[in-house]
C-alpha cells in the first residue's frame, strides 16, 4: 500500500508578502513554510503508515526550486522519499496547471492514496485536490476528519450540516483531509538528520512528458490589480469603565447600529 | 459567445439550501450584465422540484440527480451539463460540497478558477472577480487570461448576494444530458450519523454570539446562548472551543470551519488568531469581549470592550431584555 502526500511550500503566515512587478506574489521574498493544513495531511499519513495500513509514504510538491526545502522538513517528520516537480514553465501556475502537473507526477509514482491538505494558505480555494482526482479518473475522498484504509477500500468521516458521514470509495483514491486528524508532529533532531540521507528526486514538466503549451501558459487566469484592503474606522476601545457602564455603552452601540430596537 | 450564468444548486431536504438562492441572485444579476439567463444546475435531495427556483432568479434549472448521495458524484452529468449549456460563468458556493463539484468541472474540462471570491461582475463580456488573498492582507482582481476556455468557474464565499424575496415564476426544468458517472460515481455514503441535537446553520444567522478559549468550557456557552437568543442570533465559536469539545465542529468559524458574513458578529474570549479571522473578518459590525487588552481581535474590532465576559454578557442580555421589555 502505497501513500503519497502532495505540499506546497506558502508564505509563513506572518510573513511580510509582495507581489512582483506582473502582479504575482513574489515567493523569493517572504519566509516560507509547509502549507499549515498540509502538515496534517502528512501527519495522517505517517499514523497509517505507523498503523501498518501504509507501507510507503512518499512526498511530492510542485514549485520552485526552493520547494525542496519543504520536502526535506516533511522528510524529516518521516516518510521515505520525495519528489519535486519544478520547472520555469510552472511560475504562476493556477489550480488547473497545478493539478494537471500533480496529476501527471502521480501517474508516475502510482499511489493507492494521493492525500493532500483542505487547503492552501495563499490560494484557499481547496481545488486541487477534486481537479486532480479528475484529471486521474480516480475518485475522490474530501474534507475527511479521518482517513482509514480497509481492504480495496479507502474511507473518510466527514462533517454534515449536523453530523457526520462516513464516505467510501474504491482505491486508488484522492483524498484530502482536514486538521482535525490530529496535531501535526515536531520533527526530531534524530528525524531531521535522517532526512538528509532521503532519496529525493527532482523532475522537470519534459520529464513528465509535458510542454508548457500542454499547459497553456501555467495560467488561464491573470491577476489585473493588487491592492491593500479598504481602511477600516478605528476600534473604540471601552476600557477602564464599570461592567454597567461598559454595558450601557454596547447597547448604546448596538442601538446605533439598529442591531436591537 | 456565452453569455448565459449557470450556478450549482444545491437541495437538502427537498428544498433549495441557502447557498443555491444566494447564488441565483447572483447569477440573475450577473446574467442582466451579460444579456443572458441564469441557469441552475440542481443536485441534491428535492432537485427535482428545481423549478421553484424561478421565483429565485434562476430562469432555466438542468437537474443533475435527486437524492442523499455525495454530490461529487453527480461531476459526470454536471461537466456534460456544462458542455451542453456553454456559459459564460459557473458560479458555485464556497462550501465543501460546492468546491468538490467545481473543482471536477476544472480538472473535467480545464477551466479557469477564481475563489473564493467576494464579489462578482461582468465588463465587456468578461467576467471579473474580487478576492481577498494573504489571509486578507492584499485583494486582487482577477480575470479569465486571452483565450482561456469558457466558463470561468467561481467560487462564492457566503452571503455575497442576497436571496430575491417574494419573487415569483417557475424555471423551466431538464434532465441533464446522459452520462457516465465514472470513478466519481464510485463514491459512496456507508454510514450516516446525525447529531443528538439541531444544529444551527451559522450561514443563515444575521447575528453570530462567537466563543473560545476565553469560555473555559461547555457550560460557559450559557450565557452566550442566551444573549444569542434575545438578539435573535446563533452560536459559533473558535477552532479552540471546538477542539475542547465544548460545542459541535459544525459551530466553528475560520479558515477550517464556516466563513460568515452576519449583519453583527460578537466574539466572546476570543482572541483573534488570524485563522478565525479570515473566517468572520467581512461582518458588518464585530463587537469583542475579552479580558485580554492586548488580544488581536483588539486591532480589528470595530468595539472591543475589555472585561469578563461572565460579568458583561450576562449584564448585556439582561439589559436589552430590559429595553425590549421582555
Amino acid at each position: 500500500m502505497k501513500l503519497v502526500v502532495c505540499l506546497k511550500q506558502v508564505p509563513a503566515t506572518t510573513a511580510e508578502k509582495r507581489y512582483t512587478a506582473d502582479l504575482r506574489l513574489d515567493r523569493a521574498a517572504a519566509e516560507a513554510v509547509i502549507n499549515p493544513l498540509d502538515e496534517y495531511a502528512i501527519e495522517q499519513a505517517l499514523r497509517l503508515q505507523e498503523s501498518g495500513a501504509v507501507d510507503a509514504v512518499s512526498f511530492l510538491s510542485m514549485g520552485p526550486e526552493q520547494s525542496a526545502e519543504a520536502l526535506r522538513r516533511a522528510l524529516a517528520m518521516g516518510g521515505d522519499d520525495a519528489t519535486l516537480v519544478t520547472d520555469p514553465a510552472l511560475a504562476g501556475a493556477d489550480a488547473w496547471a497545478t493539478a494537471r502537473v500533480l496529476a501527471a507526477a502521480l501517474d508516475r509514482l502510482a499511489p493507492d492514496v494521493a492525500l493532500m491538505g483542505m487547503a492552501s494558505d495563499d490560494a484557499r480555494g481547496s481545488l486541487v485536490p477534486g481537479a486532480v482526482a479528475a484529471i486521474r479518473g480516480v475518485p475522490l475522498l474530501s474534507y475527511g476528519s479521518e482517513l482509514r484504509i480497509e481492504g480495496s477500500m479507502a474511507r473518510v468521516r466527514r462533517l454534515t450540516a449536523s453530523g457526520f458521514n462516513v464516505v467510501e470509495a474504491p482505491l486508488p483514491v484522492v483524498a484530502s483531509v482536514t486538521d482535525q486528524v490530529g496535531e501535526p508532529r515536531y520533527a526530531s533532531l534524530k528525524g531531521i538528520m535522517a532526512a538528509k540521507r532521503k532519496p529525493m528526486e527532482t523532475w522537470s514538466l519534459a520529464d513528465l512528458g509535458l510542454s508548457a503549451a500542454d499547459l497553456r501558459g501555467a495560467a488561464l487566469t491573470r491577476v489585473i490589480e493588487a491592492r491593500k484592503p479598504e481602511a477600516k474606522p478605528p476600534t473604540e476601545r471601552v476600557e477602564n469603565m464599570s461592567p454597567d457602564e461598559a454595558v450601557t455603552r454596547i447597547v448604546d452601540w448596538l442601538a446605533a447600529r439598529k442591531l436591537v430596537s | 459567445m456565452s453569455i448565459d450564468i449557470a450556478l450549482l444548486a444545491e437541495f437538502s431536504d427537498g428544498s433549495p439550501s441557502r447557498s443555491a438562492l444566494e447564488l441565483a441572485a447572483g447569477a440573475a444579476e450577473l446574467a442582466r450584465q451579460s444579456g443572458g439567463a441564469a441557469v441552475a444546475l440542481a443536485y441534491g435531495p428535492g432537485a427535482t422540484g428545481a423549478a421553484s427556483l424561478g421565483a429565485a432568479g434562476a430562469a432555466r434549472a438542468v437537474v443533475l440527480g435527486d437524492g442523499a448521495a455525495p454530490a461529487v458524484t453527480h461531476a459526470m452529468a454536471a461537466s456534460a451539463a456544462v458542455r451542453e449549456l456553454a456559459p459564460l460563468a459557473v458560479l458555485a458556493p464556497a462550501t465543501p460540497n460546492g468546491r468538490d463539484l467545481a473543482a471536477a468541472l476544472v480538472g473535467l474540462l480545464g477551466l479557469p478558477a477564481f475563489g473564493p471570491v467576494r464579489a462578482v461582475r461582468i465588463e465587456g463580456g468578461r467576467v471579473r472577480t474580487e478576492q481577498a488573498t494573504l489571509q486578507g492582507t492584499v485583494i486582487t482582481v482577477s480575470e479569465p487570461a486571452e483565450g482561456a476556455p469558457e466558463p470561468a468557474i467561481v467560487l462564492l464565499l457566503p452571503s455575497t448576494f442576497t436571496p430575491i424575496e417574494g419573487g415569483s415564476g417557475s424555471a423551466a426544468v431538464a434532465q441533464a444530458p446522459d452520462s457516465q458517472p465514472g470513478a466519481f460515481g464510485t463514491v459512496r455514503i456507508v454510514e450516516s450519523h446525525p447529531a443528538e441535537a439541531a444544529v444551527a446553520n451559522l450561514e443563515e444567522a444575521t447575528i453570530i454570539v462567537a466563543g473560545g478559549r476565553g469560555v473555559g468550557s461547555a457550560e460557559g456557552f450559557a450565557p452566550l446562548r442566551e444573549l444569542a437568543a434575545v438578539l435573535g442570533g446563533a452560536v459559533g465559536a473558535s477552532r479552540a472551543a471546538a477542539d475542547a469539545g465544548w460545542v459541535p465542529y459544525q459551530l466553528q468559524i475560520g479558515q477550517t470551519g464556516k466563513v460568515v458574513k452576519p449583519a453583527l458578529y460578537v466574539g466572546c474570549g476570543i482572541s483573534g488568531a488570524i485563522q478565525h479571522r479570515v473566517g468572520m473578518q467581512t461582518a458588518e459590525n464585530v463587537l469583542a469581549i475579552n479580558k485580554d487588552p492586548d488580544a488581536p481581535i483588539g486591532e480589528f474590532a470595530d468595539l472591543f470592550v475589555v472585561g469578563d465576559l461572565f460579568i458583561i454578557v450576562p449584564k448585556l442580555t439582561a439589559e436589552i431584555r430590559r429595553r425590549k421589555g421582555i
